[in-house]
């Protein structure tokens, strides 16, 4: 009895000190505290960088030879980063940077900050080239490197290639960041864990599910970051993000894609939202292998009983727009544009009686039903729910099978679904283009196995062209002869493209201009400031 | 006495056995794999493979289940397979997270239930009884989150005077403190409905007793009748419900975490599963088998303690 009063009394005690010890507004010097939807990380190594989350964090911690500035995905924008010129053979195969002299690493475990020579360029691409070190290897195949001297690297390519795909490889994306050779040499495994670059923040330290923080690097090249550090949450409940910015607790967090959330977030007064693309393609990719699909007939009345209006009107005018093209025209040199799409006659308008029509000429008078393997992920499930009652009118049953993210990426890959829907990014033409219809990426007979998932075959040659053209207009050209192939052919059928919402604190100041981003994050520079 | 808690210490070694060979061949029959799900977008077959091979995934099964139940059985926790970190580690910093949140949960739960269910046995009918059994009946209602995200939309938001995100500062008690609150109230609040009408039907039990008749007669003022001869004989059901409730404070503390964005074992579990971390599901699923025999070891010694009978065998 006497141990339950004390343990009121102390916990009555504890409650009171709590209240007294309030905080108030916090000052400006402080952390930039930034929350996203994410359970955990495997690991800051640049090179596996897969989650949005991932590339946030690469983005912070490392530079490429060139870089796009923050806020612009455009990849015709590619300015010098680590590199401050670059000059190309006559051939357009052997490509010399000049490395900037006055690039340091951010200081590690008891080393000071080391110069960045051309040593630890070679270095990095090399690692990023190797498949058991990169998940990018295969954008390097072929690829020579070598230090001219400490301030020179000469990259030696397969096929001559352009501007746009060569600096598209490396740039502050995918395999392009930079490392610290010696760092990764002496932590092998472990630099994962404690990564060394030579952006404007490094890692200070991880907890495992819960956060890493970053302290600014002062010896970085542009200048000493205006913020003490960052400390990026993993939060993976929504609603709990949304109380965090309005309590103040959280700066930038990372929001929904659905115009409920937006509209939500729009209403406090001291948070900013920003929405900004390009997002992420939704297609819907149709096993060609497999009947009723193998008939072009039956993958034209999908198509034609799919109003992309309405699946954009149910998600939100801000954060989606209908998407015509395999490659979308307004985000990237060499797609097709929705005019482009609807001069060509490739739109397939909104026509239930047509769709009804094709799939009797095809000898389906009673429609179809096919098996939909899909992920529980709530940005792509709900929208493929709209396309799933669209569907019905037209007598095209689909039996959607939810699974969570990890077992859905499985069983794609393992042919095991009749429609895959997949949403993705891929910064130029030729990823795209040959990462989901080359037939060396078929899921089941590819040479290199990737997202094939329709077994496409018919645009080999045009791709194979454009990646050795150095025209950057011919180039264009063809990648817009294969989309309007594809689009004839029907292989997949664009849906809409997603973009991302997040919100920001009134009081944090990005110092540029959001207006377009390669991945779900908002990058974070030496100019972001919290200004109170 | 000492030898059931002998009985129960032998068996923790085949209990924790059994537990990894379930949860090793359970694994691995769900669609999936880690490789896959730290590869995500990029999970090309070429990358999967070496990913696999990095992993030790590559090995045939048996010579995986061997490897890690020896390396359970010297204590080697291994590896988690997605961050690499050594398992042990992430289990530590999470641990005492969670223990906090079910030692104060369970607290408040036992602080406010027993006078509570005790007031209501006393006053049985009343209108203290009937009102505190529709509050008992609105906590075991309503669901924790549901219950979670108010208090946070009162406390932190409408009234801010407590944090809503994190665990506090690890170091810092009187933040762990601050952060403490709303999520330990949250889950009081649930147990202490569980908790008030198992002492009340427990207390309405006892006190129809023929040596509570006996007490009285000899005199005794109420409350020393209730508080030393009542209550000590309710101690037996309300040791066997904290048991229980502490072992699913623990486990089902996964959705206040997520709310309250606090780190735990609740958490860590379902982000292993997400991602397919065997080696981390194997070794956690292993330690959680240990707490609950730890947690019925003590219960067993409570019980002895509450019960003279139960010492003296």
């Amino acid at each position: 009895m006497r141990s339950l009063i004390s343990l009121s009394a102390s916990s009555a005690l504890a409650v009171a000190l709590s209240l007294a010890a309030i905080q108030p507004a916090e000052a400006a010097d402080r952390n930039l505290r930034i929350a996203y939807d994410i359970g955990d990380l495997s690991g800051m190594d640049p090179h596996r960088a897969s989650s949005h989350v991932d590339r946030a964090i690469a983005a912070m911690v490392f530079n490429g030879l060139v870089r796009l500035p923050a806020g612009n995905a455009n990849v015709a924008s590619a300015e010098p980063d680590l590199a401050k010129s670059w000059s190309v053979s006559e051939d357009g195969r052997v490509w010399t940077f000049q490395l900037r002299d006055d690039v340091k690493f951010q200081p590690w475990g008891d080393n000071p900050a080391q110069k960045l020579t051309a040593e630890d360029v070679v270095f990095s691409l090399g690692k990023a080239a190797d498949v058991k070190r990169s998940a990018y290897s295969g954008e390097y195949a072929g690829f020579k490197f070598t230090a001219v001297d400490d301030t020179t690297v000469r990259i030696e390519t397969p096929v001559p290639l352009s501007e746009t795909l060569m600096l598209a490889k490396l740039m502050n994306y995918g395999g392009g960041f930079i490392i610290s050779k010696a760092a990764y040499e002496a932590k092998g495994d472990g630099f994962a864990m404690a990564p060394v670059g030579t952006g404007p923040f490094m890692v200070d330290h991880l907890t495992p599910k819960s956060s890493v923080t970053f302290k600014a690097n002062p010896n970085y090249f542009r200048g000493t970051p205006k913020l003490p550090g960052v400390e990026l949450l993993f939060m993976p409940d929504v609603s709990a993000r949304g109380i965090g910015i309005r309590t103040g607790e959280l700066d930038i967090i990372e929001g929904s894609s659905e115009a409920s959330w937006v509209s939500l977030m729009r209403r406090y007064p001291n948070v900013e939202v920003k929405v900004f693309g390009p997002g992420s393609a939704s297609i819907l990719y149709l096993n060609t292998k497999k009947p009723p699909l193998d008939d072009l007939r039956v993958r034209q009345a999908i198509a034609y009983a799919l109003s992309r209006e309405a699946v954009v009107a149910a998600i939100g005018p801000e954060t989606a727009m209908p998407l015509y093209a395999p490659i979308p025209g307004e985000y990237l040199p060499g797609g097709l544009t929705t005019e482009e799409v609807k001069a060509a006659k490739l739109d397939y308008p909104h026509d239930i009686a047509k769709a009804k029509e094709l799939l009797r000429e095809a000898g389906y008078p009673d429609g179809i039903s096919l098996e939909v393997i899909h992920t529980e992920l709530a940005v792509m499930l709900r929208p493929m729910e709209n396309v799933q009652a669209q569907l019905r009118e037209a007598g095209i049953a689909l039996n959607l099978r939810v699974v969570d993210h990890p077992t859905y990426h499985s069983m794609i890959r393992d042919d095991a679904s009749q429609i895959v829907h997949y949403m993705a990014w891929r910064p130029n033409p030729d990823i795209f283009l040959s990462r989901f219809y080359h037939s060396a990426a078929d899921i089941t007979t590819g040479t290199k196995k990737d997202t094939n998932f329709s077994h496409y075959a018919a645009i080999d040659a045009l791709v194979d062209e454009a990646r050795s053209t150095i025209d950057a207009k011919k180039q264009a050209e063809l990648w817009r002869e294969a989309s309007i192939k594809i689009l004839q052919d029907l292989p997949v059928i664009p849906v809409f493209q997603g973009r991302t919402a997040m919100a920001l604190n009134s009081t944090v100041q990005l110092g540029y201009d959001l207006n377009s981003n390669l991945a779900f994050f908002v990058p974070i520079t030496e100019r972001t400031d919290i200004v109170d | 006495m000492s030898d059931i808690l002998l009985k129960r210490l032998l068996n923790l070694i085949p209990i924790c056995i059994l537990v990894y060979t379930m949860v090793f061949f359970l694994l691995r029959i769900a669609p999936g794999d880690p490789a896959t799900a730290v590869l995500g977008d990029n999970a090309t077959a070429e990358a999967v493979a070496a990913l696999k091979a990095k992993m030790g995934l590559d090995r045939s099964l048996l010579e995986q289940y061997w490897d890690g139940l020896f390396d359970l059985l010297r204590g080697d926790f291994g590896r988690s397979l997605t961050s690499g970190l050594p398992v042990t580690d992430q289990i530590l910093s999470a641990l005492p997270y969670t223990l906090h949140l079910a030692f104060a949960s369970l607290g408040l739960g036992l602080v406010l239930g027993i006078p509570m269910g005790t007031l209501s046995a006393i006053r049985r009918d009343g209108l203290f009884d009937h009102g505190s059994r529709v509050v008992s009946l609105a906590g075991l209602s309503v669901p924790s989150f549901v219950l979670g995200i108010v208090l946070m939309l009162a406390f932190s938001i409408h009234f801010p005077i407590l944090p809503a995100v994190g665990g506090g500062k690890a170091g810092d008690p009187l933040s762990i403190l601050r952060h403490l609150v709303l999520p330990a109230t949250t889950l009081g609040l649930i147990m202490m409905a569980y908790v008030m009408r198992v002492t009340r039907n427990a207390m309405l039990n006892v006190l129809g007793e023929d040596y509570i008749r006996t007490a009285r007669a000899k005199g005794l003022p109420e409350w020393k009748v209730i508080l030393f001869h009542a209550f000590p004989n309710c101690l037996v059901p309300l040791i066997s419900l904290a048991a229980i409730n502490f072992i699913t404070l623990v486990s089902s503390s996964v959705m206040i975490e997520i709310i309250f964005s606090r780190q735990g074992l609740g958490r860590l579990l379902v982000s292993a599963m997400r991602q397919r971390d065997y080696v981390s599901l194997q070794s956690v699923l292993v330690v959680y088998a240990m707490l609950i025999i730890a947690v019925n070891m003590t219960a067993d010694i409570l019980y002895s303690l509450a019960n003279p009978r139960i010492r003296a065998k």
